[in-house]
């Protein structure tokens, strides 16, 4: 184990430095979508004044609020694109440099990345939940932090974070077989962020259409750990959509690998 | 130490359909055309020989190189190195190896040199005191020191190719390939990257298979040669061997005394060389000619110059290797056409 982290440790502290040369980019990134979350805030407020209730579909405008933020930060948490240039790789032939070390090149890409999360997590996480348990604070005037959901979120993004790598991983692959296809990876990320419930709660839409969406692999990128956060789910459902979660990330990962023997077996590296 | 028999890759070719429609069509049923990168290559490399490996572009030397770091799997033969198959156990086998492919890098992009090093250090399992040796005995001969704290994309390529040698001896491999480590280098880093890898052969019993452009890594190097061309074995032996196999070529040097011409030798009308055979030139008084001396004997060459011009000085020289490769691969050349 030590010698696994003295392995793959110095890629995160590359990783990070990366992200340090990057901050402003980070920042106004993050400035950005904090902005489009506050223009979602008064979408919403909007929407329950005018209503008759005080409830939309069993979410009060606190909950509306909560749902909002978290799910901004879970799905901030869990972005990667760390994997983006493999297929590139396989194209260009770089990927044989992978093939002579005996590293992980999964371990490789995940190291790095995480370095870069890393400095994410404090920008992030922390002021987001501050400000979110500081608003319950303000508008019901109680303290509703628990620090079981807080546990159970931890748990489920971090599970949620390793699938968004591995399916990363698996689309960077594919990107590189269906190129021509399916086009900019802006789009993959429209998708996702909505069938994942980043923008809309899943519990919103047609049951039938939220059935499936809970079961696919999207939910457990964002909408699990959020509605773990909430603490909206009883105890089955709470095993039940973390055991999910677990099954696509062993299911994503195994797909990586399995990626990666096919590609490697196919491989025709060009020119050298 | 390697063993080679009778490899061949065929590599499938799409051939690329225009338009999106295209791209859609040849990804069900891609349109393939056979190309013969290596036809059935064997040789045999004892322990701590330096191969040189030769071949005009396109022949299929990365292409075998590729097959022995068990990147790519032969299509048909076999090879064994230490024992192993690299296609095998690849993880394993890689362990034991050191690669260097002049226009990739190994080295991690944004990692510091050093950091590279201590990262490479624990993946191979180098003991500290063997690591420390190590380090000292290449910053000596690839003079590290200057860069060994900058991040690996803002070296310059000849410190990058120093660097990257440097990664590929770390933990010292038994079996060392380099697939064209000077190219595109200045005199000064080929000569350091010649000498670490004469050194390291030499005080570790590395074997190494070299592949270049310039023969004069070869020259300089190794005492054995294999030459292919089109992915066929055209020469397997030892650089003397080469010499005395095609080296017919000679030359001789001499000065013209007084207003001697050469024109008036006429070396072609009176020995009936073809233009392959002779090659005359002249720089001021100095005078080159090169010759096929199985056609003339050297001697009589001699004193026909000799009674023919006045001269001043004369010697007479085997051609380099480069000169006889020059010709294998025109003979080759011109055989096929
Ligand atoms: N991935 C590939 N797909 C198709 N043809 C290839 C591929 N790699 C190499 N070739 C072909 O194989 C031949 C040998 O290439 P290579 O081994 O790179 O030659 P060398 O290293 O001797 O210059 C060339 O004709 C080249 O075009
Ligand atoms: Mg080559």
């Amino acid at each position: 184990m030590r010698r696994f982290l003295r392995i793959y440790l110095p890629f995160s502290k590359a990783g990070m430095q990366e992200m340090m040369a990057y901050r402003f980019n980070f920042i106004f990134h993050l400035i950005g979508e904090m902005l489009s979350c506050f223009v979602m805030y008064f979408v919403w407020l909007a929407v329950f004044e005018s209503s008759d209730s005080s409830t939309f579909m069993g979410f009060s405008m606190v909950d509306m609020t909560v749902y909002l933020f978290i799910s901004f930060m879970a799905s901030f948490l869990t972005y990667s694109d760390g994997a983006i240039n493999i297929g590139e790789e396989i194209r260009d032939g770089s990927i044989v440099m992978r093939m002579i070390k005996p590293v992980n090149f999964d371990m490789y890409l995940l190291f790095h990345e995480l370095g870069s999360r890393f400095v994410s997590i404090f920008i992030v996480l922390v002021p987001m939940s501050v400000g979110v348990e500081l608003y319950k604070f303000f508008v019901t005037g109680s303290v509703m932090f628990s620090l079981p959901n807080f546990a159970l979120f931890s748990v489920s993004i971090i599970i949620a974070y390793l699938v968004s790598f591995y399916f990363n991983v698996c689309y960077g692959f594919l990107a590189f077989f269906l190129k021509n296809l399916w086009g900019s990876s802006v789009l993959k990320d429209a998708i996702i962020s909505f069938l994942s419930g980043a923008k809309i709660p899943l519990a919103f839409m047609p049951p039938a259409l939220a059935a499936v969406l809970t079961v696919l692999p999207f939910a457990s990128l964002s909408y699990t750990p959020v509605m773990l956060y909430m603490g909206i789910y009883d105890a089955p459902q709470i095993i039940w959509s973390l055991s999910l979660q677990l099954f696509w990330l062993v299911f994503f990962w195994g797909l990586s690998k399995l990626i990666w023997r096919l590609a490697m077996k196919r491989l025709c590296v060009q020119g050298g | 130490m390697i063993y080679v028999e009778n490899i061949r890759k065929e590599f499938k070719k799409t051939i690329k359909q225009p338009g999106l429609l295209g791209s859609v069509k040849s990804l069900f049923n891609p349109k393939t055309e056979k190309v013969v990168a290596v036809d059935d290559i064997s040789f045999h490399v004892p322990k701590g020989e330096i191969l040189g490996f030769i071949g005009p572009n396109g022949a299929g030397k990365s292409t075998v190189i590729k097959m022995l770091t068990g990147i790519l799997t032969p299509s048909a033969g076999l090879c064994t190195i230490n024992g192993k198959n690299p296609q095998k156990n690849r993880k394993s086998y890689v362990k034991e190896i050191g690669v260097v492919f002049g226009q990739r890098t190994q080295l991690w992009w944004d990692l510091p040199l050093c950091e590279t090093y201590a990262v490479l250090k624990e993946i191979y399992e180098v003991e500290d005191s063997a690591y420390k040796r190590k380090m000292d005995l290449l910053n000596e001969v690839l003079d590290l020191q200057d860069f060994i704290k900058s991040p690996v994309r803002t070296l310059s390529l000849g410190q990058r190719m120093r660097a990257d040698i440097a990664a590929s001896l770390l933990h010292s491999p038994k079996v060392l390939f380099l697939d064209e480590p000077t190219i595109g280098l200045d005199v000064v880093v080929k000569d350091n990257i010649r000498r670490a890898i004469a050194k390291i052969n030499e005080e570790e019993q590395t074997t190494v298979i070299l592949t270049t452009h310039d023969l004069s890594d070869i020259e300089l190097l190794s005492k054995r040669i294999v030459m292919i061309d089109k992915g066929k074995n055209v020469f397997d032996g030892t650089v003397d061997e080469l010499k005395k196999n095609y080296g017919q070529m000679r030359e001789l040097h001499f000065e013209l005394a007084g207003d001697s011409s050469l024109e008036s030798l006429a070396y072609k009308e009176k020995f009936g060389f073809s233009d392959d055979d002779i090659n005359i030139k002249r720089e001021g008084v100095k005078a080159t000619v090169r010759f096929n001396s199985d056609i003339v004997p050297v001697g009589d060459m001699l004193s026909y110059t000799l009674s023919g011009v006045h001269i001043s000085d004369i010697s007479v020289k085997d051609a380099d290797i480069e000169e006889i490769i020059r010709r294998l691969y025109k003979k080759e050349v011109s055989a096929d056409a």
